[in-house]
């Protein structure tokens, strides 16, 4: 047996298509690319965080994270409660300005823009990262209106109903609420709500979009196309993904960073949420370089 | 599945994953039985210990058999990462391998059969006897490496190899010089088949190593490149 970097069965990329043994490996190279065709474009950071640490208080939630948020890649947080995922998350659109008591410290900078610096407008910072929640939570307004309120919002008032119907259709919905877009959000069922929440973030045309859990209340159905609209949703835009399923990030993730708690002082007993491991989602689930790793996507954690 | 803070320990599946190891073990005990019985049968010209040897090959099977089945619901069900996968992938091959070295007695056994009442050459037949030794030596080396997830154990196993490999193309030589006496013809042939059987042995306790090897550093290497020998 050989490995196919050693073999000489191998052909080059370019090299004419055979019949028989030769084309097997090249069938194969076929095979990983329809797998993951943005794996052939090189890494660009869209955002990059720095020694970013978040308290609450006296209590550490996230200590000194670095890592870089690449474009038109999926990236999922993975990690046990507390590890701090979600709140990291949360700094890279200043939706912890909302929270009483959190202190940000480091940098966050977007396009090479620090989200904190002065001048910076929060309410721009959240259109160009948008975000969607655990719980699917749309205006009790019509279906519409739920997708034109950020348009409304930021004054894209022109063509309002091409815009509505165009986010629609990148969230997978459109043709299921197409004959009812005057009725009451509330009405669709939950997947339908989610998928809405996401046409609604999509339409003021983010280039980020963070999702918190966002299948982690839905049935197995919607949530399977939840991920398909993230693997369809990757070539116009980068994702976040935070979520307690690990599978799910082994299936929709191009990159996965992992989290744990662990001691952030001098004092064992103060303990807050640490970057472990971050690299290639595949890396993560057969050979993740650090053990805690290793013991907590094989459940060996307690 | 859904891996969630209220259930920690996936213990029910590492208890799963575990008997599964302790099957392949177990069934590399049994090709080492079959394996020494196969040269006893063959030195000793035991016609009757080598139709026990044919017999046996089917509790080996059942066990390959049990054993994929068991790798087939746990994937089903249980979805393993990391070394768990590695584990579970490592598995599938040894125990293809377990069950190939067994399918080696069963034609050692069978031409020890064939040949009953051919004029056998002693040193040659002595010399197949430490083959089988060797090969017994190196399921043990294998079997204990994948155990003890030891790799350099398992890298030995190349040298050891390397002896059953020479052994076996000496004896090809001799055989090979036989006269031209028919009988003593047919018997020498036979005899080089049953030494390619004791060298494949060997081939596989190689490959069981670099599976071992593999789980440990979760890269596939081989040890020995016997496609494109050392200049």
């Amino acid at each position: 047996m050989k490995t196919r970097s050693e073999t000489s069965l191998t052909p080059a990329r370019d090299a004419a298509p055979s019949e028989g043994l030769l084309s097997q490996p090249a069938a194969l190279d076929v095979l990983f690319e329809q797998r993951s065709p943005a794996e052939a474009e090189p890494l660009e950071p869209v955002l990059e965080a720095r020694a970013v640490t978040v308290r609450y208080g006296a209590a550490v939630a996230v200590s000194d994270v670095s890592l870089d948020v690449h474009r038109n890649r999926v990236t999922a947080f993975i990690g046990p409660s507390g590890c701090g995922k979600t709140t990291l998350l949360r700094t890279f659109n200043r939706m912890n300005d909302l929270v009483p008591g959190a202190v940000v410290s480091g940098r966050v900078a977007y396009h090479g823009v620090d989200v904190n610096g002065a001048g910076v407008d929060p309410i721009e910072v959240r259109r160009r990262i948008g975000m969607v929640f655990q719980r699917p939570n749309p205006f009790p307004k019509s279906v519409f209106d739920n997708v034109a309120f950020g348009l409304r919002l930021h004054g894209l008032k022109d063509d309002l109903s091409g815009r509505v119907e165009e986010a629609l259709r990148r969230a997978a919905l459109w043709d299921e609420v197409k004959d009812r877009l005057g009725k009451n959000a509330l009405g669709l069922s939950g997947g339908q709500q989610q998928r809405l929440c996401i046409a609604r973030a999509l339409a003021v045309e983010p280039d980020l979009l963070l999702m918190d859990e966002p299948a982690s209340a839905l049935d197995p159905i919607s949530t399977t196309r939840i991920e398909d609209l993230l693997r369809e949703l990757r070539s116009q835009v980068t994702i976040v993904i935070v979520t307690h399923n690990m599978q799910q990030a082994a299936r929709v993730a191009d990159l996965t960073a992992f989290f744990s708690v662990e001691p952030t002082g001098g004092d064992e007993h103060e303990r807050g949420g640490v970057l472990i491991e971050y690299g290639p989602t595949e890396q993560l689930f057969t050979r993740p370089a650090d053990r805690r790793t290793e013991d907590y996507v094989t459940g060996r954690f307690g | 599945m859904a891996l969630n803070e209220a259930t920690p320990m996936r213990a029910d599946f590492h208890d799963e994953l575990e008997r599964l190891q302790q099957l392949v073990d177990d069934e590399g005990k049994l090709v080492a039985q079959a394996l020494r019985s196969a040269t006893r049968a063959l030195v000793l010209q035991d016609s009757e210990l080598a139709e026990e040897v044919i017999a046996f090959d089917d509790v080996v099977d059942l066990r390959y058999l049990g054993i994929e089945e068991g790798v087939q619901s746990l994937l089903a069900r249980q979805t393993p990462v990391a070394v768990d996968l590695r584990l579970v992938l490592a598995i599938v091959h040894v125990n293809l391998h377990l069950e190939r070295m067994a399918d080696l007695c069963v034609t050692v056994a069978k031409l020890t059969r064939l040949t009953d009442g051919l004029a056998v050459d002693a040193q040659v037949v002595r010399a197949l006897g430490e083959m089988g030794a060797r090969a017994d030596e190196m399921i043990a080396v294998a079997m204990s490496s994948f155990q003890e997830r030891d790799i350099a154990a398992a890298e030995s196993l190349v040298e050891l190899d390397d002896l059953i490999d020479a052994a076996n193309r000496r004896l090809v030589r001799r055989l090979l010089e036989r006269g031209a006496d028919p009988g003593a013809r047919e018997w020498g042939m036979r005899m080089i088949v049953v030494s390619r059987c004791l060298e494949r042995v060997g081939d596989h306790a190689v490959d069981i190593g670099e599976r071992t090897a593999y789980l440990v550093t979760g890269e596939f290497r081989e040890f020995g490149d016997a496609s494109h020998p050392p200049a």
